[in-house]
């Protein structure tokens, strides 16, 4: 009985939490307006969440490449088939890999920063400080982090799609001996832009941009001011926004296909 | 039962505090609490830790909304302002923390020149000339490149300070402003509270426990304990006035009104010493 009730409670909790995200995501949209004004912050974070994730996007997006390289070519030459290697690292780095892997990482390089960053601020009475000073924590705090977040990630999934590609090249062709024409004539023929690279890679990367940085800002906003605190809202973003990813991955296929 | 004092009202206040009731986790901090801030004058917020000083400030600011009674700043009642309203009273607040709060990412220049960058446009020169005023006044001009990590408490406190009367606002409210301060720097912060307001007739509360320091720089200090107000005056009739409220806490008594201990069982029975056993 008792363990049922446990079982509920957490349901409850877990929808609350949801319903509370959801109204966080209504006034950080009804404050874009506002934070038109604090653009050179804007600016700043996308420097903070995009420019400084790009040495975990291009190492990752390197060797998942060349991991995939080695592994499809060595299945493909038992069909006899090692000239589709480029174009199959190509269709499974756009359409799956590229958005999902660097929404994994983008959650637990950015999106960790920023819950820590402002649940500390939180902490230490900057938000409140601000809130003093007349100066709106929403549109100057929450809104920047959140559009760098949204515009970040399609970008970083466009360098990491580049990078594996690059890396299965590197595998397949310098290494295995794969004809170099074949690999690109391959894979030019057989990816499609709308198809692929749009459905497949921005739009799926623009939604999980969108939903880490909502819940890294969301985790922050609400921490509880303490250390305990700041360290369970960082877990929380990690543990959500990876859940969020995988579960709305396959929502967006099952949609996008 | 509490023995109170009326508060006694002030027609040219700026701030009157009227029947606020607030209770927080179940504990009455202010039982229809009456009180008045008056303008061009320095008030000082006296009583025992845990009375809700600050959490007075946070009525005046809004930053609170009290369960009863009105808080009202220039005759406005501050709990049903609409948001922009408020944010309009604020920037004519300014607010010290009790820990400073400074804006982590900007030096010790951005940090007080930030209200200035947010609510206006002047010309960048005249904003430099602003800050490194402020920054004169309480002693850190020198400081201005500084990074609030590399500063001392006491040094963050007069940051803090130079922002939150970088804008001459109608009303400073400061939150234990003396706390860390060596000696020299605590003579120029009072000698700076007491110009600001003589000479821009700047209203100011003060949240403070230094009795000496109250009597320097106060006109009004009001001693709240048990969610009202206890004793009221100026700094000097207060001290003296003899009752027992003022005699336990400038006299620093553990007995007295006011209970040194947080309320707890038996001691001797939490130390495992029954009554009766040898």
């Amino acid at each position: 009985m008792s363990a049922r009730m446990g079982h509920e409670n957490v349901v409850i909790g877990s929808l609350a939490q949801i319903g509370r995200c959801g109204l966080f995501l209504l006034r950080i949209l009804s404050a874009i307006p506002r934070s038109m004004r604090h653009v050179t912050e804007t600016v700043r974070q996308l420097w903070f969440v995009g420019g400084m994730s790009l040495t975990i996007i291009m190492t990752s997006g390197l060797f998942v490449g060349m991991v995939l390289g080695l592994q499809l070519y060595h299945v493909l030459a038992i069909f006899g088939g090692t000239s589709a290697t480029g174009s199959v690292v190509a269709l499974s780095v756009y359409r799956e890999l590229g958005p999902v892997v660097t929404a994994l990482l983008f959650a637990g390089r950015a999106g960790t920063s920023i819950t820590a960053e402002i649940g500390l601020m939180r902490a230490t009475d900057q938000i409140a400080a601000m809130e003093m000073m007349a100066v709106d924590p929403i549109a100057y705090v929450a809104v920047p982090r959140f559009l760098a977040g949204i515009i970040a990630m399609p970008l970083l999934c466009c360098v990491f799609c580049g990078l594996s590609i690059f890396g299965g090249h590197l595998v397949a062709v310098d290494w295995l001996g794969v004809d170099n024409g074949t690999f690109w004539s391959n894979m030019t023929a057989t990816v499609d832009v709308w198809d692929d690279v749009i459905n497949g890679l921005i739009w799926k990367s623009l939604v999980f941009g969108a939903v880490i940085s909502l819940i890294a800002v969301f985790q922050g906003y609400t921490t509880a001011p303490t250390s305990e605190g700041v360290a369970y809202a960082t877990t929380r973003t990690v543990v959500a926004s990876s859940i969020a990813i995988l579960a709305l991955d396959f929502v967006l296929t099952a949609f996008l296909m | 039962m509490i023995d109170t004092v009326q508060a006694q009202p002030d027609n040219d206040a700026l701030v009157r505090i009227r029947g606020l009731t607030t209770v927080l986790n179940g504990k009455v901090v202010f039982d229809k609490l009456d009180l008045d801030i008056p303008r061009g004058k320095v008030t000082a917020i006296m009583g025992p830790s845990g009375t809700g000083k600050t959490t007075l400030l946070k009525h005046i600011t809004g930053q609170m909304r009290g369960d009863a009674g009105q808080v009202l700043v220039e005759g406005r009642n501050v709990a049903e302002m609409p948001r922009d309203a408020l944010f309009e009273l604020r920037e004519r607040i300014g607010y010290l923390f009790q820990n400073s709060a400074l804006l982590t990412d900007f030096d010790v220049f951005e940090n007080v020149a930030f209200p200035l960058r947010q609510h206006t446009r002047l010309p960048e020169v005249l904003i430099r000339n602003i800050v490194l005023t402020k920054l004169q006044a309480v002693g850190l001009r020198g400081a201005a490149s500084l990074m609030p990590s590399e500063l001392s408490g006491g040094m963050a406190r007069r940051v803090a300070l130079a922002r939150a009367i970088v804008f001459d606002p109608m009303l400073i409210l400061y939150d234990e402003p003396f706390v860390g301060l060596d000696p020299i720097a605590l003579n120029q912060v009072l000698k700076l509270i007491r110009t600001l307001n003589e000479t821009l007739g700047i209203t100011s509360v003060l949240v403070a426990h230094e009795l000496e320091a109250i009597k320097q720089v106060a006109d009004v200090v009001y001693l709240i304990a048990n969610g009202k107000v206890v004793a009221q005056g100026d700094p000097k009739t207060i001290a003296e006035s003899g009752s027992p409220w003022t005699s336990q806490f400038f006299g620093g008594e553990a007995d007295g009104p006011v209970p040194f201990q947080y309320p707890a069982g038996d001691y001797a029975e939490a130390l495992g010493f029954k009554q009766g056993v040898a």
